[in-house]
């Protein structure tokens, strides 16, 4: 099968899904909370007739369900989400603020996860049962048993109040200003105006947070490499290998991890999802100005259209994530090519 | 996560290893131990605890942990140490409410949708991957903000979250079993289909969904904690942990504030996660390493 044709068939298996997502906030949103108006608007604008008329219209809530969900996916189509009841601003314009933020975290966070976590899972399943496999498989269990929120208090409490390592919350110093935006990531943008002092204050302050992120998933990462890893290498190709008198390191990294790397690419998507998720609960501890932190501002004031909205991305990303790793999978894995 | 768990099977043969194997395996039973002190402890907290969790000491306010008060006080000062223990009282049968409910759940669901297969299991296979089309924090996020916050539609918002796998496990497991050939006996001997599906098929595929909720409660306890940390769990003054770290992010330096409960919750969910891990390793030859 050429990828087109693959590409092009994904694509016609996620716009169900997509829809489906529409199906699900819109239940959330309208079929859970007994008054939709109470939800949506502040407590001041219940009062005002013309403000509750006007919601009713525009959401065409007296009207049937299904012409509801038809004018809540026109509404959505067009981009308005509603309006965000804690800064009044329309949910899509806050989100196109917040989410540069959260994309440069994110971005560090996968790539330190895998990072560590395949390095980590190569060391355990290469020197099985010593020292360094039992640390590591401690790790991984610390990582997924350890809230999100409890690592990123330790950490910022470690590595910036105690040892002043690296630079506190935020995303840059108090007196640095902002690069002039480009991408909306700042160690990009701060690299292509030439400005190195910004640029090293960026990272200085992304590096713990997304160290906090990656070492939450990379975990998980470590544990699918280890034992993808010992199977790879029991199989017949590797004593092949051997038995040629390839060496060691070359055997485990070329002919092993290469092959043992296919379930991390499948679940990298099901990872960055994850991700996210770990930023919502992490951003507020670093006064990271991302949709996390957005979202944890909006749960706690109960600011219901903003937290659909956020609901409704972080879906829509996963879908995209997941839809970007089965292209992946295909480009890696001969074998979908010709099944 | 479902594929893996597909391969969970417990014979009769292997439930008389598995006893042996449990006195062999010291991560299970360390997890055991740390659970059964965490039940005790939450059991009697009105007993052991030296204060009442909501009182306030107000002069005695953010003190670090002293003689009288073990882990320090908040910022009203009530003892950190009781609020520890009672919040056990909240989260583990938060989290036990949602793995046992998850599973009646699931087993039915599951359990009708692979019996009568056709049309009635491409409905719910589609209708669980709409579910898990979000991350689950997030779609519990979503739906505890529109029930409103507190405990119990924080273990409802769970529990419309976790019961989609459920529901694949025990598909999978019934399409599996429904040509066995003790299925087919029963078929023989004139067995209706409620009686094959609920009396003969369903007891055989209890035991995977027992281990899924063992390994799925360090999971279902870590998201009940994210939903309170940011504030669509309990009412704000109760003992909860996540609620607890959340109030402590404000006073960042009196680190007991935070650290405890953190703690208590992540020796909780390790202590799940060993127990569970032990129980995958042994009852899945292909992770037993």
């Amino acid at each position: 099968m050429p990828i087109y044709q693959y590409i092009f068939r994904r694509i016609l298996f996620a716009i169900p899904l997509l829809l489906g997502i529409t199906v699900v906030a819109f239940l959330i949103a309208n079929a859970v909370p007994a008054d939709p108006i109470n939800a949506n608007l502040p407590q001041n604008a219940l009062n005002n007739e013309k403000l509750v008329t006007a919601f009713r219209e525009k959401w065409g809530l007296d009207k049937p369900p299904h012409i509801q969900y038809l004018t809540y996916l026109r509404n959505l189509l067009r981009g308005d989400m509603g309006v965000s009841i804690k800064t009044k601003n329309p949910v899509l314009e806050d989100i196109r603020q917040f989410l540069p933020a959260t994309f440069e975290l994110a971005t560090y966070s996968i790539l330190i996860g895998l990072a560590m976590g395949i390095s980590f899972g190569v060391i355990s399943a290469v020197w099985r049962n010593s020292w360094a496999d039992y640390l590591v498989r401690v790790f991984a269990l610390i990582g997924v048993s350890f809230p999100v929120f409890l690592l990123a208090l330790v950490a910022l409490s470690i590595f910036h109040a105690k040892l002043g390592w690296t630079a506190g919350p935020g995303r840059l110093s108090f007196l640095v200003k902002d690069p002039p935006h480009v991408t909306g990531l700042f160690t990009i943008d701060s690299l292509l105006a030439g400005q190195w002092k910004t640029f090293r204050d960026a990272l200085s302050h992304l590096i713990l947070p997304s160290f906090v992120l990656g070492s939450f998933v990379s975990g998980i990462i470590a544990r699918i490499t280890r034992s993808s890893l010992l199977e790879v290498l029991s199989s017949d190709f590797i004593r092949t290998a051997r038995a040629k008198g390839q060496i060691e390191p070359k055997v485990i990294l070329r002919h092993g991890l290469s092959n043992a790397l296919i379930p991390v690419v499948t679940i990298l998507g099901v990872l960055y999802g994850n991700l996210l998720a770990g930023a919502v609960l992490t951003e507020s501890i670093f006064a990271w100005p991302g949709i996390g932190r957005y979202a944890f501002r909006a749960s706690t004031s109960q600011d219901f259209p903003a937290i659909m909205g956020i609901s409704m991305l972080i879906a829509l990303i996963y879908v995209i994530a997941n839809f970007i790793v089965d292209i992946l999978y295909f480009l890696i894995d001969p074998r979908i090519r010709y099944s | 996560m479902s594929s893996a768990t597909q391969d969970l099977k417990l014979t009769s043969q292997s439930r008389l290893k598995l006893l042996k194997t449990l006195r062999k395996s010291p991560a299970v039973i360390i997890g055991l131990v740390i659970v059964l002190i965490w039940i005790v402890l939450a059991f009697s907290a009105p007993w052991i605890a030296p204060f009442d969790p909501l009182e306030q000491h107000i002069p005695d306010r953010l003190q670090a942990p002293n003689q009288t008060y073990l882990l320090g006080t908040d910022e009203l000062g009530r003892d950190i140490f009781s609020r520890v223990l009672y919040g056990g009282r909240i989260t583990i049968p938060a989290g036990l409410a949602v793995i046992i409910i998850d599973g009646i759940l699931g087993l039915v669901i599951g359990a009708v949708a692979g019996y009568l297969g056709g049309i009635w299991d491409e409905i719910m296979m589609r209708l669980t991957e709409l579910f898990m089309a979000f991350p689950t924090i997030i779609l519990a996020m979503a739906v505890t903000a529109a029930l409103g916050p507190s405990l119990m539609n924080a273990v409802l918002a769970l529990v419309i979250v976790r019961w989609p796998d459920y529901a694949r496990l025990t598909r999978g497991i019934i399409i599996e079993n429904k040509t066995a050939e003790y299925v087919e006996a029963a078929k023989a001997l004139g067995g209706k289909n409620p009686y094959v599906l609920f009396r003969t098929l369903l007891p055989n595929s209890l035991a995977p969904v027992l281990v899924y909720g063992s390994l799925d409660i360090g999971n279902a306890i870590l998201i009940f904690a994210g939903l309170s940390f940011l504030g669509l769990g309990p009412e704000p003054a109760s003992p909860e942990w996540g609620r607890m770290i959340s109030i402590g992010i404000d006073f960042f330096d009196q680190w007991w504030m935070w650290l405890f409960p953190g703690l208590a919750i992540a020796s909780l969910v390790m202590a799940f996660n060993f127990i569970g891990d032990g129980l995958r390793d042994l009852l899945d030859p292909r992770m037993r390493t």
